[in-house]
């Protein structure tokens, strides 16, 4: 997909999360939106699906950000407009966080925090197992990585020389109940992680180009963690970097405000 | 009874590329053979029990039959979230294989005691467990297991069991009448069957027919199967090396309620405390009453009650 194919992916994506927000009464719409580029660019550019035996795994591991998956699901094809239309509908398939049963593409159960990227960790050992060329591709939050199931994965997985594992943290340096520095502090995010052995990139997590080439880029037999760089709430502007769109539902007011940011 | 269903899921991989065992740094000597006949069908997770059991749940669904392999409650309490979220909740044919039921491991405290895992393994309602009661049972467990396309929880004492049946156990997921009798049944599984055995011989030795039945899988429980085989009992007593309000004995009570049989239960287990005091093994089960002596004098006066 081009750079503008890409944008107009991560548009619509961005434009059902509000969509699906509005109608659900839901929240984690600021999680969702800073997420809608990491989404649009793996979806768009990075990930294979033919044949869908043999796909590549996406696991969105910050599954309170499920509505960007579902979006990049619907916008992809692999869910039904149908099936989107029942997230978190009363005898809907879709609930509020995931349910690998759910539909197609749910590629892993989440809603806990620390646990999607334990589980990918598996799924790429297995891969290198089984002899397959699939990769593992993991989005996780910056506070979830708070987490000791994390920590502990981090230990493990370059033991193993996991390089067809990716994860990609969402640093969108709010958690829920403020900045991660404030709270329980990562830094230095990049020498942790490189200490691990860890192959580390950083890269601002809403320039599609600079995304593909960091999640493109070779691996030297390490599995790899992509810090991206992103802004809570990115795209409607009176959202971004705003705490309480952790929570804050969208309003008929809200949701004619962000579409038109959006159009 | 560890090494029999250990070594018959090893068995059972020769010639299969889908199975893979996972230890969390335990089983000093279980594995030994295997990492060195088939080195990669054997991973050692480290002291990381969240990560152990979220990459078993990813293991299997690349189409690994995964054997988790540690001390209950290092497979089962410290990562509870991930085996309910990440194996059951997406519906994985991880076989879990806990070490240490009971009170197995006295006098180690009570962070290595397993008197709570039925209570807890009751609360995923898609794990099997099974509870076995000797090596044969355990051999059996260990087939169902590997068959199994769901998760298995299987709970395992350690080694030196009285050998309870003396034929192989071809159906591991019904209640297994171990020998008839008239006025009671005494109904166990796991390690306590030797206390188990030992008292039904003092109350015969008193005239009385006791029925003993192993009740090797615990969840789902075959009631009608049980219910069929206790037929016209007067007395059922439950007997469980587990917490006596959430193991066997509540399930009994539970299907008591449903199908209105004739009979009375009491059961034998552990009360409800942590166990801070130190004794081995046979010196706690001494303390609860669960030696065979005060078993056997338990139901004299249960009887005697009517």
């Amino acid at each position: 997909m081009s750079e503008l194919a890409t944008a107009e992916f991560a548009r619509m994506i961005r434009r059902e999360i509000v969509e699906l927000a509005h109608r659900s009464g839901g929240p984690h719409v600021g999680s969702a939106l800073s997420c809608a580029d990491i989404l649009a660019t793996l979806y768009g550019e990075i990930l294979r699906f033919d044949p869908w035996e043999e796909r590549d795994i996406f696991i969105l591991s910050k599954a309170h950000a499920a509505t960007a998956l579902y979006a990049a699901l619907a916008v992809k094809g692999i869910i039904t407009p149908e099936l989107l239309a029942g997230y978190c509908k009363n005898g809907g398939k879709l609930p509020a966080h995931l349910d690998r049963l759910s539909a197609p593409g749910i590629e892993c159960s989440a809603g806990s925090l620390g646990h999607g990227f334990n589980v990918g960790l598996g799924m790429a050992f297995g891969f290198k197992r089984k002899g397959s060329a699939q990769r593992v591709f993991a989005l996780v939050g910056d506070g979830e990585t708070q987490e000791g199931s994390i920590w502990e994965g981090a230990l493990f997985a370059p033991q193993h020389g996991l390089d067809n594992f990716t994860a990609i943290m969402d640093y969108n340096n709010l958690q829920g109940y403020g900045r991660p520095r404030e709270i329980c502090s990562f830094e230095p995010v990049i020498a942790k992680w490189e200490s691990f052995g860890w192959q580390v990139a950083a890269v601002d997590g809403h320039d599609h180009q600079a995304l593909a080439a960091a999640i493109a880029g070779p691996t030297a037999g390490k599995p790899r963690m992509i810090v991206a760089g992103t802004v809570k709430g990115k795209g409607v502007s009176f959202m971004e970097d705003q705490l309480i769109w952790h929570y804050y539902i969208v309003t008929d007011e809200i949701r004619e405000r962000a579409m038109q940011e959006l159009a | 009874m560890r090494n029999r269903f250990i070594d018959t899921l090893i068995a059972a991989g020769e010639g299969r590329d889908d199975l893979i065992f996972l230890s969390g740094d335990a089983g000093l000597g279980v594995f030994d053979g295997l990492r060195r006949d088939a080195p990669g069908s054997f991973v050692n997770m480290g002291v990381a029990e969240q990560n152990m059991a979220g990459f078993a749940a990813g293991l299997a669904m690349t189409g690994h039959k995964v054997v988790m392999y540690n001390i209950i409650p290092f497979l089962l309490y410290r990562c509870y979230e991930q085996v309910r979220n990440d194996i059951c909740y997406q519906g994985l044919p991880v076989i879990m294989a806990g070490i240490g039921s009971g009170i197995t491991y006295a006098p180690q405290g009570m962070s290595h005691y397993s008197i709570e895992d039925l209570g807890i393994a009751a609360t995923m309602p898609n794990l099997a467990v099974i509870s076995p009661c000797d090596a044969t049972e355990a051999r059996a467990a260990a087939e169902y297991a590997l068959s199994a396309d769901q998760p298995v929880y299987v709970r395992l004492a350690k080694r030196g069991e009285q050998a309870i049946h003396t034929s192989a156990v071809t159906d591991i997921s019904t209640p297994l009448k171990i020998c008839s009798g008239s006025d009671c049944a005494l109904l166990f599984h796991g390690s306590i069957a030797e206390e188990v055995m030992a008292a039904a011989a003092l109350l015969e030795e008193d005239g009385i027919s006791v029925m003993l039945i192993s009740v090797p899988m615990v969840q789902p429980l075959n009631e009608d199967a049980l219910v069929d085989m206790l037929g016209p009992v007067r007395l059922v007593v439950t007997v469980e090396e587990h917490y006596e309000h959430s193991g066997l004995g509540s399930s009994l009570l539970w299907v008591k309620s449903e199908a209105d049989p004739g009979w009375r239960l009491k059961t034998a287990g552990i009360p409800r405390q942590f166990i801070h005091e130190v004794y081995d093994c046979k010196g706690l089960r001494r303390l609860f009453g669960l030696d065979a002596v005060q078993l056997a004098r338990k139901v004299k006066g249960w009887l005697a009650d009517e």
